[in-house]
């Protein structure tokens, strides 16, 4: 459904799938299950181009010349290291507004009309919309089943703080 | 109650004609239209004078320690979600939007301010953004919600988010952007404004807002609220990695993107927030790993699997 999605709106932006392109950003070991401790397959060298398969929390798989394997998901970016990066607008956002709204009536140089820093200027207050807004909310009682419906325990965990957490 | 806040408003509003020269979307008609719905809806100051508030904030700030009060932090937050709300319409889909709320206050009953009136909408926009007010409004575009694969993806952007308003981090730039004695002139502006209008004041704080939301916020905040929000994303028991996925998803966009221009003008730069993410969680999050996606309930609820 997912790559469905992904090839109908001509868009390279879903989180995740089969042959996006992506590199790693140091030297790592493809490990054959998403664990520290589980066989190294094959060592990948720093901007190693890999394709992306799925993620797994702090886990990517990602199939390397021919093999698959897991590697740290933040030691990946994506996109092509070698590719020549494009200066203008990929029109990707374009894509993705014609096909989301049916309306590709844009007169707009870039296709999109998102929420600018001139909309955000120019915003006129719709307190009418606030109303609304406000009868989408949700207690903390139904949040607390939705949680359970959802089976998600909660758990204690301090924040990190900006020292702890550059060490 | 209502006459001091329609004072206010009309100062307000007033103000930002005076000295722009513009047609303003003013803060201050938000806050008449707030001061109407507020005592039918049971929604702003409650029954506390806000001017009142305001002025005994206005006291308190001179000892430059304390903030404005809770009270005054959600009618201010009102006032610019309802200028954000004139900047996108809304997703009409309730559906979507009670369940970007219930993912919501969950994660908000995880944090120390649990009890906000805290509200989520989905705006019908195709770029790719977030944003918080303070008192506890958040929205997410359609954008940004179609991109994601999983309700903790969701979560980590909602719970970035949250973070802002824990910490009130918009309230702050505004202060730095308007001037600290800003809130503190709040109290004696609204002394003024009984016999006239302080014009100076009230388009400060007008413009300060419009300002801090196309501007963004400073990076350390920024990096505050990604650290946070992987922190609340996990004890709401999470899969914490939704937040740096979705970061790295975008990453893999131009900042000359159309659909991303603002997100990519008022954020730090995504690789650096990626290696903050990469330094904090290698320690302490290995033992979340295990915690749900969620995947197929946010396929279906945030409609992304009718999608074709």
């Amino acid at each position: 459904m997912k790559l469905l999605l992904c090839a109908s709106l001509g868009v390279m932006s879903c989180t995740l799938h089969a042959g996006e392109p992506a590199y790693l950003v140091r030297a790592t070991e493809l490990k054959s299950k998403p664990f520290s401790d589980a066989a190294t397959l094959v060592s990948l060298a720093e901007n190693r181009k890999v394709e992306l398969l799925l993620r797994q929390a702090s886990w990517t798989q990602v199939k390397a010349e021919g093999t698959t394997g897991w590697v740290k998901m933040l030691s990946l970016r994506l996109g092509d290291p070698t590719a020549p990066r494009k200066s203008g607008d990929s029109g990707m956002g374009a894509l993705f507004s014609a096909a989301a709204t049916g309306n590709s009536g844009s007169t707009t140089t870039t296709g999109v009309k998102g929420v600018t820093e001139e909309n955000l200027k120019n915003a006129q207050p719709n307190p009418q919309a606030l109303k609304v807004v406000q009868t989408y909310s949700v207690n903390k009682k139904e949040a607390h089943q939705f949680a359970t419906a959802g089976r998600l325990t909660p758990q204690k965990l301090d924040y990190v703080s900006n020292e702890e957490g550059t060490k | 109650m209502k006459t001091s806040i329609a004072m206010l408003a009309v100062a307000l509003a007033c103000a930002g004609c005076e000295t722009t020269g513009l047609k303003m979307p003013d803060l201050g008609a938000n806050l008449t239209a707030l001061a109407k719905a507020g005592s039918s809806m049971g929604v702003g100051s409650g029954k506390q004078d806000v001017v009142a508030i305001a002025m005994q904030s206005g006291q308190k700030l001179k000892d430059a320690t304390t903030d404005i009060t809770e009270e005054q932090e959600i009618v201010l937050g009102q006032g610019i979600a309802s200028n954000l709300l004139g900047a996108a319409p809304l997703l009409q889909n309730r559906n979507v939007q009670r369940y970007v709320n219930q993912v919501g206050r969950w994660l908000a009953s995880q944090t120390e301010r649990p009890d906000l009136p805290w509200q989520f909408a989905v705006l019908d926009d195709a770029g790719i953004n977030a944003f918080a007010a303070p008192g506890g409004y958040i929205f997410i575009t359609r954008g940004m919600l179609a991109r994601m694969n999983n309700e903790a993806e969701l979560a980590g952007v909602l719970a970035h988010e949250i973070a802002h308003v824990l910490k009130k981090h918009h309230l702050q730039a505004i202060k730095k952007s308007a001037g600290m004695s800003l809130f503190a002139d709040i109290g004696s502006y609204a002394v003024a404004s009984k016999t006239g209008v302080n014009s100076a004041i009230a388009s400060n704080l007008a413009g300060a807002f419009k300002e801090v939301y196309a501007r963004g916020l400073d990076k350390g905040d920024e990096f505050e609220a990604d650290r946070m929000g992987v922190v609340i994303a996990a004890r709401a028991g999470y899969d914490p990695y939704g937040l740096p996925a979705v970061l790295q998803m975008m990453q893999a966009f131009s900042a000359q993107d159309s659909g991303f221009a603002l997100m990519f003008k008022t954020h730090p730069p995504l690789a650096d927030r990626l290696v903050l993410f990469e330094k904090l969680m290698a320690a302490s999050f290995e033992r979340f790993e295990q915690q749900p996606t969620l995947a197929p309930r946010f396929m279906t609820s945030s409609g992304n699997d009718r999608k074709k």
